[in-house]
């Protein structure tokens, strides 16, 4: 029955079907809450722009009962951070909160903001002119100036690049001018200084907005990635392109940004191949070019002629024998050099190793659309034949799980690197500690490595040309080895976090966690305001009364949570639960749900 | 793009208001792009008795970016460089209002004479002298004004340099240009 099959078939963690259906099942249930609590990833382009500043400006105008501009000022100076504008609030009182962030409020302001009075001519302090009151213009701050310099201080403002702050002219008055005055008063003259200043509010909400960020595609797509609870994270944008939130390289989870950061420098620097040249290389005491050694005894001749002595690189005679140069002694440098020289080997030999394996990994992920199209191909003369078996997403979701684990697998390699070389953590662990460390992630990296290269034969292996029964044992080998190498890949970054950074104390290597489903993709932010109008006016009054609530018991925290959030969250997982959970298991696993 | 008619306006209301401060701005060209502020050193100062020359350039976003100002009298304070005359003054930078004047801005260059800001420093050898060796500042910053910024000792050079055999508008230039270091005008004067 298994006469393909049986000689591996004690390595495998499950044996048989029912334990592996067992292991399904308990896994199942952690992994629902898990999925969904992050599905809150928007894209956001061009169009919705406006639609998600507007949100939040909202939000903020609604809970201060404030106008438009001052909502933007306040979300401005707080980087659009609604909780901490909150928080200060509560904290520190309307007044304290407005003031921090140069919002003015006049208590008997008139409405109008033209000098009311009209025609009565009054003096500008600015440009020392008598103008008729209708040519001035009072701000918020209660500071009255004429048109023209209010036009001229803008309009040296937004050419500094300082939309987004631009003060009153009286001096050390912080007011934040309203935006409505002015592009109203720069749109009559400089039409296009205007739209520029509007362009730099708008995007402030991307810029100034720890929660927002530009997708770094290039040529750059136009949109931008909004999280909602947590930084750290790898998404995916519309565009395909996948990255880490953090630090907007290419995601590398399990590596930390900083890892991801140096190896990147290392990998396209050329140190490292100044580096070989240092090791086989010496430079030759007359044209300086470097010389390679090729065997045999220690003088050295360079393309010019000159013979030069490779332990110390001195101009030497051509008279020699094996050991000695005539003429020639080398000082005491000869050891030091060739420490140096070994130090150098063997640090080359280390990257290499590390290097290696990371691009072994990184280059077989390059041929998953290859091997995806193979799989689809097979997949799709299978169901056309006579088989009992007539589901095939095994061999799609194996594919998945494959693809996936590659990465993990080829971003623990330069995690591996810095883990336990000497460039970060030489003196956080003392070297046996070290080796302790090295050989239990190593261990569990193998394993992974192991399954991951089982997975990957078996779904190469011809499914669509086998009888029934050996397209059932490769099917089950696949959904085996799936749920193995999810586990495996779940240990690795338990033993990452727990193990190896948890016992260091340094806070800077943060990992982004394992997702089984893969980098969340972004889903497209007019849709989280559909599913937010379904939950309708309840998640405006769940912020309101938090609000009150805060208000009277002082405290921000933990009240009543955002019933809004809550809801919307929900929803969405609601639209992608059979994207969530078919990655592991048989069909029968779903459906017997 | 320079308001002209500002700095008219601010130039007469400087002729009218000639009050005990002594602080004065007078063009230096016809155009007003260019002008020099004058500020008396400020009694119960090392620079008491000292008369200050400032260079004033007038940028083209006047007065909604501020005039550009510069010592030209060589001075002796952790805040001016004792090199090139540059100010380390917040109005003069980011905390410029077009509200303010050149009255207002060499007023509160006399201020920063009066009271030097040590922590933020133009010239760090002044800076640390002032906060180390307190003494030692202060004469060294009696001493150039005694030397660079007296009119009196300015009519001294003039004389023993022209009867050293050069004519009187030629030192005048050459003392000037020297930033009133009478050795260097000499030199000046030497390989003219
Ligand atoms: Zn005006
Ligand atoms: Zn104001
Ligand atoms: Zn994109
Ligand atoms: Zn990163
Ligand atoms: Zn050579
Ligand atoms: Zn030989
Ligand atoms: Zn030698």
């Amino acid at each position: 029955m298994d006469d393909n099959l049986s000689g591996e078939e004690e390595d495998y963690y499950y044996s048989s079907d029912q334990e592996s259906l067992n292991g399904i099942d308990n896994d199942e249930s952690v992994s629902i809450p898990v999925s969904s609590r992050s599905n809150t990833v928007k894209v956001i382009t061009k169009e919705s722009l406006l639609a998600a500043q507007r949100e939040d400006l909202r939000r903020v105008m609604e809970l201060l009962s404030v106008k438009e501009h001052h909502a933007r000022t306040l979300l401005i100076h707080y980087r659009w951070d609604v909780e901490k504008l909150f928080a200060v609030l509560v904290e520190k009182g309307k007044d304290s909160l407005f003031s921090g962030a140069g919002v003015t409020l006049l208590e008997n302001q008139s409405c109008d903001s033209s000098v009311s009075g009209s025609s009565s001519m009054m003096s500008c302090d600015i440009c020392v002119e008598d103008v008729p009151g209708y040519q001035l213009t009072r701000m918020d701050c209660g500071h009255s100036f004429c048109n023209n310099c209010w036009t001229g201080h803008f309009t040296v403002k937004i050419n500094e690049g300082q939309s987004k702050r631009i003060i009153c002219m009286a001096h050390k008055c912080n007011a934040i001018c309203d935006e409505d005055v002015v592009r109203a008063l720069v749109s009559k003259s400089q039409p296009d200084l205007a739209e520029k200043f509007d362009r730099f509010l708008l995007e402030s909400y991307i810029e100034d907005n720890k929660m927002v960020k530009w997708c770094p595609s290039t040529p750059h797509c136009g949109n931008a990635i909004r999280v909602e609870d947590d930084e750290l994270c790898e998404v995916e944008c519309s565009c395909g392109l996948q990255f880490c939130f953090s630090c907007s390289s290419q995601a590398h989870s399990p590596c930390s940004c900083v890892m991801w950061e140096l190896w990147r420098k290392k990998c396209f620097d050329e140190s490292e191949t100044v580096n070989w040249i240092t090791v086989h290389t010496k430079p030759c005491p007359k044209c300086h070019k470097p010389v390679e050694k090729n065997g045999g005894c220690n003088l050295v001749t360079c393309l010019c002629r000159q013979s030069f002595c490779w332990l110390c690189g001195e101009a030497t005679g051509r008279d020699h024998t094996w050991a000695r140069i005539s003429g020639h002694s080398c000082g005491r440098f000869q050891e030091d050099k060739e420490k140096q020289m070994e130090r150098a080997k063997r640090d080359l030999k280390r990257y290499m190793h590390y290097h290696n394996r990371y691009k072994a990994h990184i280059d077989s992920s390059k041929l998953e659309a290859k091997l995806s199209n193979n799989i689809s191909k097979k997949v799709s003369i299978s169901e056309k034949r006579e088989l009992q078996l007539k589901d095939f997403s095994w061999a799609t979701n194996g594919l998945h799980r494959l693809f996936r684990s590659r990465r993990v697998l080829s971003y623990s390699y330069p995690f591996a690197f810095y883990m336990f070389g000497d460039e970060l953590f030489k003196d956080e662990m003392s070297s046996e500690e070290r080796e302790i460390k090295q050989n239990l992630f190593e261990d569990q990296q193998q394993q992974l490595e192991a399954n991951v290269e089982k997975l990957s034969k078996f779904l190469e292996e011809p499914f669509d040309q086998f009888a029934d029964d050996k397209v059932m044992q490769i099917r089950i080998q696949v959904i085996n080895l799936s749920v193995a190498v999810d586990t495996l890949c779940e240990n690795m970054y338990e033993c990452i976090e727990n193990d190896l950074l948890g016992s260091l104390q340094l806070g800077i290597h943060n990992i982004t966690p394992y997702r089984s489903n893969g980098i969340e993709r972004a889903s497209d932010f007019y849709s989280s305001q559909n599913s937010k109008e379904a939950v309708g006016q309840s998640s405006d009054c769940g912020w309101t009364s938090r609000l009150d609530q805060a208000l009277e018991s002082g405290k921000s925290e933990d009240t009543s949570c955002s019933s809004g959030k809550r809801a919307r969250i929900d929803e969405s997982y609601r639209n992608s639960q059979t994207t969530l959970l078919d990655l592991n298991l048989p069909a029968e696993a779903i459906e017997r749900k | 793009m320079i308001d002209f008619s500002r700095i008219q306006k601010e130039l007469q209301d400087c002729e009218r208001n000639q009050d005990s401060s002594g602080i004065r701005v007078c063009p230096k060209s016809d155009n007003l792009t260019r002008l020099t502020g004058t500020i008396p050193g400020p009694i119960g100062t090392p620079y008491e008795g000292g008369t200050f020359q400032i260079d004033i350039t007038m940028p083209d976003g006047y007065p909604f970016e501020p005039p550009k100002m510069q010592f030209s009298t060589k001075v002796w304070h952790p805040n001016i460089s004792s090199q090139s005359g540059a100010i380390c003054l917040d109005i003069l930078k980011d905390q410029w209002s077009p509200a303010l004047t050149l009255k207002t801005a060499l007023v509160s260059i006399q201020a920063l004479l009066s009271a030097p800001e040590p922590k933020d420093p133009q010239d760090a050898v002044v800076a640390e002298q002032y906060m180390k060796n307190y003494q030692v500042f202060v004469s060294t910053a009696r001493y150039w004004t005694e030397t660079f910024a007296k009119k009196s000792s300015l009519e001294e050079k003039v004389k023993r340099l022209v009867e050293m055999g050069f004519g009187d508008a030629q030192v005048r230039s050459a003392i000037e240009s020297s930033g009133g270091d009478e050795n260097l005008a000499l030199e000046k004067l030497c390989s003219a």
